[in-house]
């Protein structure tokens, strides 16, 4: 199985078009983006073709790279799920846990190790229907874990079922006739639990998300970053949204800046369905591991 | 299928081709590519094109390239690469 990959890779660095354009040494330098990837993994990744959660894994490598964190200053933490495999491909320190957990697990890592940069990767079911509780009490206590929600508004790995983020009235598997809940506003969520940094940006805008992913992981305290993706497999195919490449055009049409919807009427703003993109806050809080070294000095009487 | 497909806009490909401006070179890896097509459906100077006979896209008019870099930041996985040149 091992030479098999090696093979996969071997196969991916050798170079037959035009060797004189494109020297072999030139696979590792072929993008700032490859560095980071496992070299022992097979290629590509299991994710369905055109999905969006490979775009967030380009822009989350960027803005670490963008921040020249060292690979063993980083760790990454996933639980279950299509965007909880975006550790497995990456080199970096990965742990990859249980459904829901993975905010859980990374509280206890950030309290051990608290200079570390701990990233929690977590798609929307996980964070906020499995890992509901982790997450609002992770934003309370302003620990400085960045987590990063993947929402594509589905369970796609378990085949479409509704998840708390699925519009009213959309189709999934457990809901054929239209879902009747309301979704849960992610980053109101966040703010309303007191999470020091908090962002939104989709897929398309994929620079921005960069930029937002390299403040957030900078960030001392909470921070979460709302990348909106698609899943064109399960919830698409159920509401007929067409391909990858439409799922992706429909959220550059149906998002708007967060300076633009500032501009808008109060009524425009009430009826606005569109996606708001932007950085909501951005806050200084005292951070927790912080404030939990102190209560042991002074304990300790130091 | 070959492992790399290379095109590269040079003055030799595009003789008349008096443009300004930043030009790039696009690089398809068919290895890593599972054809989903964002890049040519988003591609702003339709350099690259979709061909029936093969899964990965075709780099069809390689001297439009202006260095975008929407298809390298959108490719799910990481299978295309457009590196700028003088």
């Amino acid at each position: 199985m091992n030479e098999k990959r090696e093979q996969n890779i071997l196969d991916a660095a050798t170079l037959t078009a035009d060797e004189a354009l494109i020297p072999q040494a030139d696979w590792m330098e072929r993008s700032g983006v490859l560095q980071k990837l496992r070299k022992n993994k097979k290629f590509p990744t299991i994710w369905c073709s055109g999905c969006g959660i490979g775009v967030v894994m380009g822009a989350l490598i960027r803005a670490i790279d963008h921040l020249g964190l060292k690979s063993d200053d980083v760790a990454l933490v996933a639980g279950i799920g299509c965007t909880a495999r975006m550790p497995v491909y990456l080199d970096f320190n990965t742990l990859h846990t249980t459904h829901g957990r993975a905010l859980a697990f990374a509280t206890g890592l950030k309290i051990a190790r608290p200079d570390m940069k701990v990233i929690a990767i977590m798609g929307d079911g996980d964070a906020l229907a499995i890992g509901g509780n982790h997450f609002i009490h992770a934003a309370r206590r302003n620990i400085g874990i960045t987590a990063l929600v993947v929402n594509n508004a589905t369970y796609g790995m378990t085949g479409g079922q509704y998840s708390p983020t699925t519009p009213v009235g959309r189709r999934a598997t457990t809901a054929p006739y239209g879902n009747v809940e309301p979704p849960f506003p992610v980053c109101d969520l966040a703010i309303a639990a007191g999470a020091s940094y908090v962002a939104r940006s989709t897929v398309y805008h994929a620079l921005e998300l960069d930029k937002f992913l390299a403040e957030a992981i900078a960030k001392d305290g909470f921070s979460l970053v709302e990348a909106v993706s698609y899943c064109h497999t399960t919830y698409g195919r159920l509401n007929k949204l067409g391909t990858a490449a439409d799922m992706m055009r429909a959220l550059k049409d149906n998002s708007i800046a967060k300076n633009a919807y500032d501009k808008l009427s109060d009524e425009q703003k009430a009826s606005n369905s569109k996606i708001v993109r932007g950085n909501f806050v951005n806050k200084d809080r005292s951070e927790y591991t912080g404030i939990y070294q102190n209560l042991i000095a002074n304990v300790r009487g130091d | 299928m070959p492992d790399t497909v290379v095109s590269v806009s040079s003055p030799a490909a595009a003789p008349a081709a008096k443009r300004k401006g930043p030009r790039g070179k696009v690089v398809i890896y068919p290895n890593w590519c599972k054809g989903c097509h964002i890049c040519v459906d988003f591609c702003p100077t339709e350099v690259l094109a979709f061909i029936p006979s093969q899964e990965y896209p075709l780099v069809q008019q390689p001297e439009k390239c202006t260095a975008c870099h929407f298809c390298d930041t959108h490719c799910p996985d990481f299978a295309i690469i457009v590196r700028s040149i003088e």
